[in-house]
């Protein structure tokens, strides 16, 4: 008994000396970037995917842009409301009805929704120079809203339909 | 010495009556209470399991002084890479100052980060040089605060992506997730 006792006291302070109280973790974007000129293999031309474009330029909107290459092929604006959340100096801010647009436009136009499919439609954020970093993390997290089924290694489990661009310029 | 049967032996050789009285508990509570093993072992089993519930092999990664991230929802797990912090505004590259941004704040205009650059530019041959028939998975981690404009955002995502980390994932506090309610 009192060595099953001693376990538990050890390993209770090991677990409480090494235990994380706050937990980190991340939203992915790309940049998109060139990549190094491959001359050994011949490129072969393609069709462009439609692309969704979410604009973040003015206060009161959002505009959802679907374009194949460099034709528009519809837009969408969404009223902007910042659902801001403030608790210790810690905000977040949600946009539950941009989300839920994403959702349903990624549904209706998206390219890439069988769990067989590898690849990813694509989301490309544009915002202007002043908006808070705060905010862009909302607008990406709308982004990532709308789930898919994805088969790897024989399991499916549900990624986020979107993969996120944020455009610099 | 003689062998003595087992008991309670605390004052009980004091010849007082009220001593004694006392010591039996007799008409009140017991000095020497006992300890229940059962409730004491269910105790700990249950604060293991707890503990073991919430416990992360990938530790704890510290936050830059100054530096409040913002909480998202549709997250992914930390990762192993780069860490870009700007705390106020010095730029940090696993805690070294990197340069900062206040070229960039003072002209509100989107610039490369000359500094930044030339430190993840190092990172990344030192990482080739370590595992030289891997391929470079050009990841970095940006700790922002909060309140950092866009511009700085982008500054720093264009120079990182420039020194060969395209693909940026941002830092944040993560949220409890929604129930999805089922479609």
């Amino acid at each position: 008994m009192i060595p099953m006792i001693d376990l538990l006291m050890v390993t209770i302070s090991f677990l409480l000396i090494t235990a994380v109280w706050s937990h980190m973790s991340r939203i992915n974007a790309d940049a998109q970037v060139p990549g190094p000129p491959r001359p050994d293999t011949e490129q072969t031309p393609q069709e462009p995917e439609k692309t969704l474009h979410i604009e973040m330029r003015t206060p009161d909107k959002f505009t959802l842009i679907w374009k194949q290459g460099g034709t528009v092929v519809s837009t969408v604006d969404v009223p902007r409301r910042d659902n801001v959340v403030e608790n210790n100096h810690v905000k977040e801010v949600h946009y539950p009805d941009l989300g839920a647009k994403i959702e349903s436009e990624w549904k209706t136009t998206g390219q890439h929704r069988d769990a067989t499919d590898k690849k990813f439609d694509q989301a490309v954020l544009h915002t202007d120079n002043e908006t808070p970093y705060v905010n862009l993390i909302g607008v990406i997290d709308a982004i990532y809203t709308p789930k898919r089924d994805y088969g790897a290694g024989g399991k499916t489990e549900k990624m986020p339909a979107l993969n996120v661009t944020f455009a610099v310029n | 010495m003689t062998v003595q049967k087992p008991g309670r032996r605390l004052m009980h050789f004091v010849p007082l009556a009220f001593v004694h009285k006392k010591v039996t508990g007799g008409g009140h509570r017991a000095l020497s209470a006992g300890l229940s093993l059962t409730s004491m072992i269910d105790f700990l089993v249950v604060t293991v399991v707890f503990l073991l519930m919430s416990f992360s092999a990938s530790g704890e990664l510290q936050v830059a002084k100054g530096v409040t991230l913002p909480k998202a929802q549709n997250t992914l797990d930390m990762i192993d890479a780069p860490i870009v912090a700007i705390s106020g505004r010095q730029i940090l590259v696993n805690g070294q100052p990197a340069g900062n941004t206040q070229a960039i704040e003072d002209s509100k205009r989107m610039q490369r980060v000359d500094e930044l650059f030339n430190s993840l530019k190092q990172q990344r041959e030192h990482w080739k040089q370590v595992y030289p028939n891997k391929d470079f998975p050009g990841v970095v981690v940006l700790q922002i605060d909060q309140d950092v404009q866009a511009v700085v955002v982008k500054s720093v995502f264009q120079t990182a992506a420039f020194a060969g980390y395209p693909n940026v994932s941002f830092m944040v506090n993560q949220m409890p997730k929604a129930s999805s309610g089922g479609e």
